[in-house]
């Protein structure tokens, strides 16, 4: 066994995780191929494209010995898995928005507060500092309607440019975290794949840094 | 209505619960027989066999493992409102046997068990809840020859139970903790570095030394960590510019172990790894974990743990590991595909040839040739024996071919 076996986040990472990969120089990826096979083969690695959620899960048993994923994937994931380098695309922040008119915009904030977010588990752990009676409530989508419908007082959700949440009438009251694309490793093989791993993250680092340094020139 | 809208009548009493398994025929045995050669081979070591029981009071483990690991037991309440709990590994089981029934030696003592352990942890698929370990611990040496001996141990227990192309990566509980100190962080910066190497987040580790003052040597060798990897020349490049005392220990008992394993003849196999992230609360000198390329997991791992015996009374240095039965398992068969079952050959008689039938099942077994004997007549002449489309008679129709050519073919029994 020569190659890793990668696995590449679906969603709005996947075209810039497969164009850092290129820009690396560890593969020549085409987006595209991946809408007609399962897993494609580049030089002697093998890359998957799964739901961002289950990029942990194939690297923590194993099934992949890397992964490109969100960091606010790996909040809510109990995978253990080595976090191996930033990657610096794909930024968002997690922040907590409420309706314009209300207290809590103003700063004010409530004795007890129902938060919708599909970040339950960053939620918890946001709420723990803070002495609030809070309701997490877990939703699977579009939580800046759980506000306009009575659902809840309050979101806790990621933003990249924060259009979404001003076209539904909510202001950010607070950040709750900064998040960037992540790769990862599995545990017995950066023990066992050290040399393959090692590189791919050191090509990764680099081709990140590059990427900053010509944003920013 | 389809299935999914209700549960099938009689569905309730047919659940098992999830993230335990039942094991069939095959993988059970196969199973038992990885554990009796795990087993067998910590006794040809002179480790004695012993049994702790699956469920110990929950002072008694909190008297050993950190609060993290605590919540993940099932516990549940004695007859009179003590608390008790499934025991989630067994090291603590065996130190409380040693300081209260084996606390007069001899020393060392070398001991070793198999058994379940269990682990209330949040469900995710794919992963056991009950998990079989087996492991030895040997207690009252404090050298590095006792460690050498546990990693040497493991390895070849490994292999014996049909685990191919182990690596065995050595580290040091000190060193990393030891560098920390030395590089002069102040104590926040200190807990924030150690608690993102836990949840083994290098991102988190980077940016939590970028803004300290941490001395360079150190500082390069912490952001070096995943690739603190090799052999005993590691050691070397790893002292350069390194001032504090505790981490150069660690290096240099590194070294002596190094020699120890190469006396073992086992350092092809080995690893130096100085980034090895472990319960640093935990160990207090070496520590080894043990990996294939066929498992996504550490299929053993151990480590000297000196300060354990002393809360439970008895100040005694002591070393140990543990094997996973089921993840080394998963590996032998992820490598060879299916595994062959033993061949059970299948005894058929007609009317009145019932006594020849047992007779020839007895002495077949005596050769070590696994039967069974039909409950009933049915055969077609004397007596048949039978296994996968082939069949053999006994008396009368030989030619078909003999019985005794059947037990030639079969070997021992175990084709």
């Amino acid at each position: 066994m020569k190659g890793l076996r990668i696995a590449l986040p679906g969603g709005t990472l996947f075209e810039s995780a497969c164009s850092l990969l290129n820009a690396a120089g560890v593969a020549r990826l085409d987006p595209a191929r991946f809408e007609r096979e399962l897993s494609v083969r580049d030089k002697d690695d093998v890359y998957v494209k799964v739901r961002p959620t289950d990029v942990p899960v194939y690297v923590e048993m194993g099934g992949c010995e890397c992964g490109i994923v969100g960091k606010d994937v790996l909040w809510e994931s109990s995978r253990e898995c080595y976090e191996l380098a930033d990657l610096g695309f794909g930024g968002c922040r997690l922040v907590l928005a409420a309706p314009r008119d209300s207290a809590l915009a103003r700063g004010v904030w409530p004795q007890s507060l129902r938060v919708a977010t599909k970040y339950p588990v960053s939620a918890r752990r946001f709420f723990a500092a803070r002495s609030l009676n809070v309701v997490v409530i877990r939703l699977h989508g579009s939580v800046e309607l759980a506000p306009l419908t009575g659902l809840a007082d309050c979101v806790l959700d990621i933003t990249a440019t924060g259009r979404t949440l001003a076209a539904n009438n909510l202001v950010e009251v607070v950040e709750a975290g900064t998040s960037t694309a992540r790769l990862i490793a599995n545990h017995a093989a950066l023990k066992t794949r050290n040399e393959s791993v090692g590189a791919l993250a050191a090509a990764l680092r680099r081709a990140a840094a590059e990427r900053l340094t010509a944003g920013a020139a | 209505m389809t299935g999914l809208d209700a549960l099938p009548p009689g569905a309730s009493v047919r659940g098992r619960a999830d993230g335990f398994a039942d094991y069939l025929v095959g993988p059970a045995s196969r199973r038992r027989l990885i554990t009796d050669r795990f087993i067998e081979t910590f006794e040809a070591w002179g480790y004695g066999f012993m049994v702790t029981p699956l469920i110990e009071p929950l002072d008694t483990i909190a008297a050993g493992v950190g609060g993290a690991q605590q919540s993940a037991l099932f516990r549940f309440m004695d007859s009179d409102g003590a608390l008790l709990a499934l025991v989630g590994e067994r090291t603590v089981s065996v130190a409380r046997v040693v300081a209260t029934q084996l606390h007069e030696g001899p020393f060392p003592l070398r001991l070793c068990y198999a058994g379940s352990v269990l682990r209330n942890r949040a469900l995710n698929a794919g992963r056991r809840r009950e998990s079989l370990q087996a492991g030895c611990e040997l207690i009252g040496a404090d050298g590095l020859a006792a460690d050498a001996e546990c990693i040497a141990l493991a390895a070849a227990a490994l292999e014996r139970g049909g685990v191919e192309h182990i690596q065995v990566d050595v580290g040091h509980a000190d060193f990393i903790p030891g560098l920390l100190d030395s590089a002069g962080l102040d104590a926040t910066a200190r807990e924030e570095v150690l608690a993102a190497l836990a949840r083994r987040d290098l991102v988190a580790v980077e940016s939590a030394l970028e803004g300290t003052d941490a001395a360079d040597a150190e500082r390069r060798l912490l952001l070096a960590f995943p690739t603190l990897r090799g052999g005993r020349e590691i050691l070397d490049t790893a002292a350069g510019g390194l001032r504090g005392e505790r981490p150069n220990r660690a290096l240099e008992e590194l070294a002596q172990l190094w020699d120890l394993l190469d006396a073992h003849a086992i350092t092809d196999r080995v690893h130096l790894d100085l980034g090895a992230v472990r319960d640093w609360d935990y160990y207090t000198g070496p520590t080894f974990e043990v990996f294939s390329v066929d498992s996504g997991f550490a299929l053993g791992s151990g480590g000297r743990y000196d300060a354990l015996l002393s809360r439970f009374g008895v100040p005694l240095p002591a070393t140990g590991f543990v094997l996973h039965v089921d993840r080394c398992h998963d590996s032998i068969v992820r490598r060879t595909g299916a595994l062959p079952e033993r061949t059970v050959l299948h005894v058929s008689w007609e009317r009145d040839a019932h006594a020849d039938a047992l007779e020839l099942a007895r002495d077949l077994r005596r050769r070590g040739v696994a039967c069974a004997c039909d409950l009933a007549a049915g055969g077609d002449g004397g007596v048949q024996v039978s296994t996968s489309g082939v069949r053999w008679s006994h008396g009368g129709h030989e030619e078909h071919g003999s019985i005794d050519a059947a037990v030639f073919a079969l070997g021992s029994g175990t084709p």
